[in-house]
């Protein structure tokens, strides 16, 4: 199985595991997407957006002193959109539903950034 | 004293050299958002969010903001112009093939934000360069508006950056090609 359907594959198991995911993306570093479940149109300022909140946030870590950047939530008052770095080569974005549980969210989005970190390693 | 503070954008397609810009401009550390650039940039790492700095012109603060170059990171440009004075838009100028994207791009703030723009062709050390007339006939600007530099040096970045603020319109005394006046913020 190549790379690119690995990866997709962790995105659609993600999606079964969480049904107030409502999307995801999995992007370089430098925002280029890798795979997505979001629409043609959406996904590479999906993947962009999820680089710069992720490349911010690293920033923002290590500026605090609070060490290096693992993930980065942004709340809407209808959901969440939260970023996981996953490895050197990766960040996963995730779109959540408002009523999304999120310590459920988190199990299994860092569970999936794991296996990206493993697969693209 | 500091009488006044502004913000001021550095932008322009990937590989213009804004981060080099904005450290050679700036007096204090730069805040860069770096990562690993996996396509062929030409350099091992690009901007994701932004670069942030600070200099100072006499009685002025500057707040210098630089943007990613790529267009998928448009989102971030419309971010980091809010509340802008005016803006340094870079181009390299050994890169003809750049030339259309920044054309492209350079509308894009154009049309979307009023304030003044200065355009800086940068890499005028290098033997094969476009000149800033040419560059300007390109993007359609008259030549005041285009100038020459080299991104690394902290001499061509001021001069970029007074350009900048002699058309919206201030000098800065002792440094301004207007000599002896004292600035005056605009409405």
């Amino acid at each position: 199985m190549s790379k690119q359907q690995q990866i997709q594959e962790v995105i659609a198991s993600l999606r079964e595991a969480v049904a107030d995911i409502s999307g995801a993306v999995v992007a370089s570093p430098d925002g280029l997407v890798l795979a997505s479940d979001l629409g043609e149109s959406e996904a590479p300022r999906a993947g962009a957006m999820a680089a710069t909140g992720s490349g911010l946030g690293r920033r923002i870590a290590e500026t605090l002193a609070v060490g290096s950047v693992e993930e980065v939530m942004v709340k809407g008052d209808n959901g969440y959109v939260l970023v996981y770095r996953a490895g050197d080569k990766s960040v996963l974005g995730v779109v959540a539903k408002g009523r999304a549980n999120l310590g459920l969210v988190n199990l299994e989005a860092r569970a999936a950034a794991e296996k990206l970190e493993k697969i693209l390693g | 004293m500091v009488w006044q503070r502004l913000k001021l954008v550095v932008s322009g397609p990937v590989g213009a050299g804004k981060t080099t810009f904005i450290q050679s401009l700036c007096d204090d550390s730069v805040v860069e958002t770096d990562e690993v650039a996996s396509e062929e940039i030409g350099k091992e790492k690009t901007t994701v969010a932004m670069d942030f700095g600070r200099a100072f012109f006499g009685d002025l603060e500057l707040f210098v903001f630089g943007t990613p170059g790529q267009e998928r990171f448009s989102f971030a440009w419309d971010v980091l112009m809010e509340g802008a004075f005016g803006l340094v838009f870079l181009v390299a100028g050994d890169r003809p093939a750049s030339f259309p994207a920044a054309r492209r791009m350079l509308d894009y703030f154009v049309s979307n934000f009023a304030v003044p723009v200065v355009v800086g062709v940068t890499r005028q050390d290098l033997p094969r360069v476009w000149a800033s007339e040419d560059v300007a006939a390109y993007l359609r600007l008259s030549p005041k508006e285009v100038l020459g530099l080299n991104a690394t040096s902290r001499a061509d970045s001021r001069r970029a950056l007074l350009r900048v603020l002699e058309l919206w319109g201030v000098g800065v005394e002792g440094e301004s090609a207007a000599e002896g006046t004292v600035p005056k913020a605009p409405q």
